[in-house]
Parts: structure tokens; sequence; C-alpha cells
């Protein structure tokens, strides 16, 4: 199957809970048009799900703008919302960042222009799956 | 079976024997429901939830499941998550909170 070429997809949700299957389904089928394995989409959805949830607990109630972006050897999403502030030590934001660490290859959490803004890339082939086998 | 709850992410039932099943996805739409049934059991020694049909899980649903957890070593007893997925496993291990928890039936 041909890999797509960069084409980056973008989707703009309302900060509600039913939102996050929205946005983890829609990173899992980009993901699979780009050829990445079951395992790697698993990460993908794991991440995804995180940053659409601690946008829309941490966000002020406003549009969370996802922009999914695939090349042939990863897969990118950057996600954000208006906010008031981010405090980066709350219990939950740790455990959810926690997870990104896990789960993806590079990522990061930015409070810029009164926006949170959350980014992470995944390459192909690096799935946790097998690491903890 | 009494069914506490369902929405676009999860379904969650209590059978007779005070087992708490979820279907599904426990993520920040459907943790509330899995709480509303938890807590509907709270006095079960131990409280056991059924995972089997659970098709995936995030850090906002796995706070449900320690919350219960913290909940029942206050009254000396364990939560049993019962046969897991993979999936669930998974973010068990990568969250470092399996110890939290009694499991059964383990899936692959």
């Amino acid at each position: 199957m041909t890999t797509p070429e960069s084409n980056p997809v973008t989707l703009i949700v309302p900060p509600i809970a039913t939102m996050v299957r929205v946005g983890r389904l829609t990173a899992s089928s980009i993901a699979s048009l780009a050829d990445m394995s079951v395992d790697d989409i698993d990460d993908i959805k794991i991440a995804v799900s995180e940053m659409i949830t601690l946008l829309i607990q941490r966000g002020n109630r406003s549009l969370v703008t996802l922009r999914f972006e695939t090349t042939p050897d990863s897969f990118a999403v950057e996600a954000s919302t208006p906010a008031s502030s981010l405090d980066l030590g709350r219990n939950d934001v740790a455990l959810a960042t926690a997870v990104l660490d896990a789960v993806t290859d590079k990522n990061e959490i930015s409070f810029i222009d009164d926006r949170i803004l959350m980014r992470f890339t995944k390459a192909t082939g690096t799935s946790t799956t097998s690491s903890l086998a | 079976m009494e069914e506490i709850g369902k929405n676009e992410s999860i379904r969650v039932l209590i059978d007779p024997d005070g087992t708490v099943i979820a279907e599904g996805d426990i993520d920040l739409a459907g943790g509330p429901l899995l709480d509303t049934a938890i807590l509907r059991i709270e006095g079960s020694n131990p409280i056991v939830i059924d995972l089997a049909a659970v098709e995936f899980i995030d850090s906002s649903g796995l706070r449900s499941l320690l919350s219960a957890s913290r909940r029942a070593q206050g009254r000396d007893t364990v939560v049993i998550l019962r046969k897991p997925s993979a999936g669930v496993m998974k973010l068990l291990s990568i969250t470092g909170t399996t110890d939290q928890f009694q499991i059964e039936g383990a899936g692959q």
C-alpha cells in the first residue's frame, strides 16, 4: 500500500467528554491509512485520548483543535485550546503526561498566548507493546 | 442484571452477584458511569469489576479504578479486576499501578 503524502487533517471538536472518542477514532483511521501497525495505532489512540481529555478538563470550555499529520515514518498530532493557566503539577496532568511519555517518541505541553498547546510524534514501529512483553 | 447506564463510550451493569461489568471504553465519558456503579456496590468485599468487554482505557478511566482501590484499601478490602484486556494491562503497567489491584484472568 502506498503511504499517503503528508496531508494534514484538522479536527475541531466541542469540549464535551464524548468527543474524546471521536478524536481517538479519527486518529486511528488516519494512522491506519499511513500503514502504521496495530500496536502503533493502539499507542496513538491512548496518546490522543490523553491530549483531548487534558485539554477539555484544563481549558476554558472552548473548542479543541487537533491537527494530524503523517509522514512515511511517523505520525504527529498538535492540539490546543484556550485556557487561563496550566498547572503541570496537578495529579491528573502528571498522570496524563506520564502516559504520553510512555506511548510516544516525543511530546511536549506548553502554555502560550492563553492557550494550552500539546504535541506528540509517534515513529512507525515503536509501540510500547513489544517493550512490555 | 441491572443496567446502571450507558452512553457513546460505555455500558455498565451490575450482575446479581454484585460484580460491576463494564463494556466499551473507560474514558472521560465512560469513567463517571463506572464510578456510579462502583459506588453502588461499595459495601461489597471485595469489589469485583469485570473488564472482559473493555476495549479501551485511558488515564481518566484509570483514575476511576484507582479511586475505587484507594477507598477499598481504606475499608481493608481490595478491588479485583476480572479478565482485563491486554490494553488495560498495558496502561496499568506503564503507569506503575498494577499492584493497586488484584488481577484475575488477564488477557493477552
